[in-house]
């Protein structure tokens, strides 16, 4: 593996964090339309927000992925002109910070549904972070606040853990990724015969 | 996507993007730290003045861009309003328990949610994203690689829409039924997001083959086809959010709107 990103993963990053806006900008309507109904149904999607990340870093495998898949996929939507405006960017660099970290502490090399549920988690705990500072959620009534922490995580695991594990394993069967991994022995091997 | 729409071009325009986007920033974090209502909703008149009248689209198309920012208020300040701590309740019907206290502070939620949104938009609808990367490029030293992943990126915008709308008529013409079930909401999910993606990892990476067969290094020594340039617009923009700020602070604290200073600690 050579070191730091090539071109080629910095593409692959963006332009799949940039698919994923789109489909983000799909997802913010549905948002904030459960959002008014107060008892934090929306939260369970906030989930879906960190899924780039996860996807880009499961494709690529190497430091800073997550971060820059994060940051692509809210200056995507930044620029699109997102409803949200200049939030989605500061929360997006927070997200990928912390999902980052986890990834990092297990040295890049683990990518399993624990692991990648544990940086749903953080990337979770990031957005949350914002909104001590933004939203004043620690302000809301306590059986509100733990219903909002404990729906965000929920969601976290089902759409940035589990569902982006199944959305890689899928684009594995498609064989695209094995153009974005080294060649290996086996590639050789065949060629050999 | 503003790309597609004719506008005039306004002082906004010619501001360098690096500038805007940094004054953006700091706007950022300096609403984060307004406490007080009387700042927040004095200071959402700057941001609204050149969201109004200086992005350069049409009256008619900027009020309709204002559609969203109802919801987003609505959104944003509905739970802090309905379910907020405090000690003077004005309703209280089952679990909702509206307050004082929680009026105020939904009330602030709101307006800086709006002030972020008409910020973000008048930056998308002044900035063309070439030239943002171009400048981030020549003022900020990002580094190329970046630069030309995100601008390349940008490109797909387009063809990736077109190819979400393909994939949705060749659903409908296969006659498949959007299930709103959780297995099917998991399956809609992956019918699209499955095509999009390898379609999209394949392009990237035939793009990125042929940029480094071009020669594509990410030497600093390159030569830029836009140069970009600071100019007194960048001054103005600095000068405009400064002095308002400086106003409203001075205004807010002779003639406050509300009897609060700071809505945390009500």
């Amino acid at each position: 593996m050579t070191k730091g990103l090539r071109l080629t993963d910095i593409l692959v990053t963006v332009v799949i964090s940039i698919a994923f806006g789109i489909i983000y900008k799909i997802w913010g309507p549905l948002y904030y339309a459960l959002k008014p109904l107060g008892l934090h149904l929306d939260q369970f999607i906030y989930g879906m927000w960190f899924i780039a990340a996860i996807v880009a870093f499961l494709v690529i495998r190497k430091p800073g992925v997550a971060l820059l898949a994060e940051v692509a996929a809210s200056s995507g939507e930044f620029l699109m002109g997102s409803e949200w405006g200049l939030e989605v960017l500061i929360y997006g660099i927070v997200q990928g910070l912390f999902a980052e970290l986890v990834l990092m502490a297990f040295g890049y090399k683990r990518s399993g549904i624990i692991v990648v549920s544990l940086a749903s988690i953080a990337a979770c705990t990031g957005s949350l972070i914002m909104d001590f500072y933004k939203g004043y959620i620690e302000d809301l009534a306590t059986w509100n606040l733990v219903l909002l922490i404990v729906m965000r995580a929920a969601g976290s695991i089902v759409f940035s853990g589990l569902l982006a594990i199944g959305i890689v394993r899928a684009l594995e069967r498609t064989g695209v990724t094995a153009i974005l991994r080294p060649t290996s022995q086996d590639d050789f091997d065949s060629l050999n015969h | 996507m503003p790309i597609s729409f004719d506008h005039k071009m306004t002082w906004l325009h010619k501001i360098n993007p690096s500038v805007k986007l940094v004054v953006l920033a700091c706007l950022f974090v300096a609403v984060l730290f307004i406490h007080n209502p009387n700042v927040m909703v004095l200071f959402a008149i700057g941001p609204a003045i050149l969201f109004l009248f200086f992005t350069g689209h049409p009256f008619k198309r900027i009020l309709l861009f204002s559609i969203p920012f109802l919801l987003i208020f609505l959104s944003t300040s509905s739970s802090m309003i309905l379910f907020g701590k405090g000690e003077t309740t004005l309703f209280h019907w089952g679990l909702i328990d509206i307050t004082v206290e929680s009026l105020y502070r939904g009330m602030h939620l709101g307006f800086r949610a709006i002030i972020y949104a008409m910020l973000g938009l008048t930056f998308a609808l002044t900035t063309s994203q070439v030239l943002l990367f171009y400048s981030l490029m020549q003022q900020l030293k990002l580094n190329p690689k970046y630069a030309y992943s995100f601008m390349a990126g940008i490109r797909l915008i387009p063809i990736m829409i077109e190819e979400l709308t393909a994939i949705r008529y060749a659903r409908m013409v296969r006659g498949i039924q959007n299930t709103y079930t959780v297995s099917g909401i998991f399956s809609s999910i992956k019918g699209y997001s499955i095509p999009l993606l390898s379609q999209s990892i394949r392009r990237a990476y035939r793009i990125a083959v042929a940029m480094e067969a071009k020669r594509f290094t990410d030497s600093r020594k390159r030569t830029y086809y836009y140069q970009l340039h600071f100019s007194r617009y960048d001054l103005l923009f600095i000068a405009y959010f400064g002095l308002f700020l400086l106003l409203v602070l001075s205004i807010s604290g002779h003639y406050p709107l509300f009897p609060v200073v700071d809505v945390r600690s009500l």
